[in-house]
């Protein structure tokens, strides 16, 4: 089936779904198909383990009668099968509340970018033969032996890609579909010195091949990780200055993330609930949600309800400019969607710290004293208070450089506080995953160790 | 839902370029669910999802491909694909000649169909007004309920074909109080592989009071101390500190591919000798209870630990044959779209001698971890970081106050060797624990007796 076809037979179907959801009595209804062709591989040492290769199709669909909603999702892509579905999601949605609030969006004036302006869709990436894919996994096997005679044993190293159709239409008249591809390589070696062993793990994702990095720095990133942490200490309780390298302080931005999310902020569960236009950062705080970064992995013409994607500033300099809506949260909340809808959820486009300037090294240089974070574990819960706590591991920093490794404590603060204490932002982001963020430094944390 | 004669042909088919085993695992489930929000049904879904995953095993490795379509043709393809992996090992034609064997459930499995939606919508009005009455300080309840059936085939090239029917029902509430500025939260989700009937004797008013309670507690809370102290482990849910401390450094793939610290040490101490620990797939009701694993082995007893010795790991198909083992029924996926890995089942520590009051008595400076909101574990090391739902501070043998974000880092194997009393109060956490693993979700039962740790670190912001 050629590409055009499966783009317009995916729109058929997703018509077919709305037009049974009003035939059974719905008042407005969505459908989105998603079509996904995986494919993943992993070696081990000089062997292929796993090869999966699928093809998953599924149907999520919205139903409203008057103002009451219900969702389903479906892998019975028969005409009997999805009618059927269709019909008991209209009975369900009976059961529940009337909420003003809940509908379709408004039809949208102009068009949405489409997938060619974008850049989403890779052919070097749905073209890849399977071989050169395992041998590529076999390759970074190899190559984190190579780099480092400790490394004895490995996680696996996982070379994959999907391609992806997504067809959505609705009830008003919106219909849009477009293709992507994803491709990741990474690695996860096992060091081990003495009876200690360390796992460390680097990965890379992008649209296309040549947007990732290569193999050879795949391997040498997670053998880095894997044995920079032998002989680690635990710190001493104290407050210290804090540096987030950029992949955990992308998940520091995770977690703003769902304190931004109008869903959150709606039912009070949320720090920032209320307080848009405040200063809340340091100046150097501009973190941005935009959907129209061509190539980018969180990038696409529209969001999971039909709305145009676009570029969202949320914090400025600092200052809350604004939270991140689907069209649901900003009638509830008095504002317009920043074009955020996910599957079922408020999601990120391209969410991401503005860069400053030089490396992270550069960052080292010019502090005196810090931890240096590399990995966190655990995950906040609440986010409305603002609390922040992770078990975490990494260097300590003494006179602008490394002086040894540090594991087995937390660091804990404040979202409020860390933000304002952002006093230096490195120039190391890279696009690979729709949150993400360069290295930053955080003026103060409470380091709780021996 | 597949005819076994299909299967049988499917099965031929994975095996015709020389792999050794294979088996088709075909899935129909379907979930009903509603929330709760502001007072109101604010939503319902449903989701219906079928499909079936191939694999096949040739040595160490594994092709797996899966179609949500579900012909002879569709089928054939996934099974060609799969196929793949033994590209490199001699082919030889196979027949495979299914047998249907019996299954012994442990779930209640006299249902066919959900029960109606309104019944679930009762359920979750009569928790709100429950927790609504409790306490003036409640500013929001959020309820969620689901109901899930999972009808699995598994049919493998050593002849065997089954079928089980897997029942889940969950009921979870979030209360959130305030008072002034502070805001805090308790949540209590309960359920189990059964039906909605479960919550005639479980009520939701059961429920949703203890979620109230926890919050209208939390809002005195006091944060955490930072630093190395004494820790209690509550009974029940406590049992998350095993699951993630030693559970998954015993499942076998970790230990056959030597990345574990517990790879090789069976026969060896591992932890204090008042430490025993069973995972068990048998035990009815529970979230974590497998009639059949997702390989088609009966679930099982398994002593993990006895008295502080390593006796074994949990095994699936593969990591079992690699070692030389049987399967301990512990191969377990999320779905069709996912290859089975060793998971826990029930994973629990039997009662020791020790009174509750007797353990508080005797600490003098420390953290009652009464339960756990999750927690993380890494495996190589064994380090693993835990957050406390609902904690209070010890001081001289009392307990003093309700403690807010604390979080709990250590080390598995140290951990266990320093626990140094075990209570005589084990019991099954409430039934609402999922686990996850390389990206695949299953639920999962955790059990503990009250237990006394001498030292752990305990991540707080206040500092002295």
């Amino acid at each position: 089936m050629s590409a055009e076809n499966g783009i317009s037979h995916a729109l058929e179907l997703a018509q077919y779904a709305v037009d049974a959801a009003l035939r059974a009595g719905a008042s407005q209804a969505e459908a989105t198909l998603s079509i996904g062709d995986r494919f993943s591989c992993e070696a081990r040492g000089s062997a292929v383990t796993k090869l999966e290769q699928s093809r998953s199709r599924s149907l999520h669909v919205r139903v409203f009668v008057g103002e009451r909603k219900a969702v389903l999702s479906t892998t019975d892509l028969e005409l009997p099968g999805i009618q059927a579905a269709a019909a008991a999601a209209v009975v369900q949605a009976r059961c529940v509340a009337d909420d003003p609030y809940a509908g379709l969006p408004e039809p949208c004036a102009g068009d949405a970018a489409g997938e060619g302006e974008l850049d989403l869709f890779s052919q070097d990436v749905a073209a890849r033969e399977a071989q050169d894919k395992l041998d590529e996994a076999l390759e970074l096997e190899r190559r984190i032996r190579e780099r480092d005679r400790r490394i004895l044993n490995s996680n696996g190293s996982h070379v994959g890609d999907t391609v992806a159709t997504t067809a959505l239409v609705n009830s008003r008249g919106f219909s849009g579909a477009y293709r992507s591809t994803r491709a990741h390589r990474s690695s996860s070696p096992v060091a081990v010195e003495g009876s200690t062993k360390r796992t460390g793990s680097y990965g890379t994702a992008a649209r296309k091949l040549a947007d990732l990095e290569d193999a050879g720095a795949v391997a040498s990133k997670a053998v880095e990780r894997a044995v920079s942490l032998f002989g680690a200490r635990k710190p001493r309780t104290m407050r210290v200055p804090v540096i987030f390298e950029r992949d955990v302080a992308a998940s520091v931005l995770s977690d703003l993330f769902a304190a931004l999310s109008a869903s959150n902020a709606a039912v009070g569960n949320s720090w920032l609930a209320g307080r848009t236009g405040d200063r809340i950062g340091s100046d150097l705080v501009t973190i941005v949600d935009d959907g129209t970064l061509p190539g980018h992995l969180g990038s696409s013409p529209f969001d999971g309800e039909g709305v145009a994607t676009r570029r969202t500033t949320v914090f400025e300099r600092g200052t809350l400019r604004s939270l991140l809506y689907d069209t649901y949260y900003a009638r509830k909340l008095g504002a317009v969607s920043t074009g955020n809808a996910g599957g079922g959820a408020i999601a990120p486009n391209n969410f991401y710290l503005e860069a400053g300037n030089g490396s992270l090294d550069d960052l080292i240089a010019r502090t005196p004293k810090a931890i240096l974070v590399l990995e966190t574990i655990g995950f906040a819960t609440e986010h409305a208070s603002g609390t922040y706590s992770r078990g975490a591991r990494g260097f300590a920093i003494e006179g602008g450089a490394i002086a040894y490794p540090v594991e087995e404590f937390t660091i804990a603060s404040t979202f409020g506080e860390m933000l304002a204490g952002i006093d230096a932002v490195a120039g190391d982001l890279r696009f690979d995953g729709s949150v993400v963020s360069p290295s930053f430094r955080v003026s103060e944390m409470t380091i709780s160790g021996e | 839902m597949l005819d076994p004669q299909i299967v049988e042909r499917v099965l031929c088919t994975a095996l015709a370029r020389g792999g050794e085993y294979a088996d088709v695992f075909c899935e129909r489930k379907s979930v009903t669910s509603f929330r709760l929000q502001s007072g109101l049904i604010h939503e319902s879904a449903l989701t219906k999802t079928q499909g079936a995953g191939i694999r096949v095993i040739a040595g160490e490795s594994a092709g797996y491909a899966y179609s949500d379509d579900l012909s002879l043709e569709a089928l054939e393809r996934a099974a060609r694909v799969a196929s793949l992996i033994a590209r490199s090992h001699s082919a030889g034609a196979r027949s495979v000649r299914l047998e249907s064997s019996a299954v012994q459930p442990f779930y209640d499995d006299a249902r066919s169909q959900h029960e109606p939606a309104e019944t679930y919508v009762a359920l979750l009005e009569r928790a709100d007004v429950a927790a609504r009455a409790q306490s003036p300080l409640v500013a929001a309840v959020n309820a969620h309920v689901a109901d899930e059936l999972q009808e699995v085939w598994i049919g493998t090239s050593d002849g065997r074909w089954l079928h089980d029917r897997r029942p889940l029902v969950s009921l979870g509430v979030q209360v959130v109080t305030s008072h002034e500025k502070q805001r805090a939260y308790g949540f209590v989700g309960d359920g189990g592989r059964t039906s909605g009937a479960y919550y005639q004797t479980r009520t939701p008013e059961s429920i949703a009071i203890e979620a109230a309670r926890i919050a209208v507690t939390n809002l005195d809370a006091v944060p955490a101390p930072a630093g190395e102290m004494e820790m209690i482990v509550g009974s029940g849910g406590g049992g998350v500190l095993l699951h993630e401390a030693v559970g998954h450094g015993l499942e076998s793939d970790f230990n056959r591919q030597g990345v574990s610290l517990y790879s090789g040490r069976v026969g060896e101490r591992v932890a204090s000798e008042l430490v025993t620990i069973y995972d068990d797939g048998n035990l009815d009701g529970e979230r974590g209870s497998v009639s059949i694993d997702d390989e088609g082995t009966p679930g099982q007893h398994k002593v993990l630990v006895e008295r502080g010795v390593l006796q074994g790991y949990m095994q699936d198909y593969l990591n079992g044959k690699l070692m030389g083992v049987r399967s301990t029924g512990s191969g377990r996926r999320q779905s069709f779209r996912s290859l089975p890995q060793p998971r826990m089942c029930n994973t629990y520590m039997p009662s020791g001698s020790s009174t509750f009051e007797e353990i508080l008595a005797s600490t003098k400076r420390g953290i009652y971890a009464k339960s756990f909101a999750g927690g993380q574990v890494e495996i190589s090391r064994g380090d693993f970081v835990f957050m406390v739902a609902e904690g209070y501070l010890v001081e001289n043998g009392r307990i003093t106050a309700p403690v807010k974000n604390a979080t709990i880092v250590g080390n598995g194997p140290d951990v266990m060797t320093k626990v140094v009393a075990v209570g005589n109060d084990s019991c099954l956490a409430n039934r609402h624990y999922t686990c996850g693993k390389g990206g695949q979700y299953v639920p999962v039962g955790v059990g503990m007796p009250t237990v006394k740790i001498s030292s752990i670190t305990v991540g707080g912001s206040h500092v002295g």
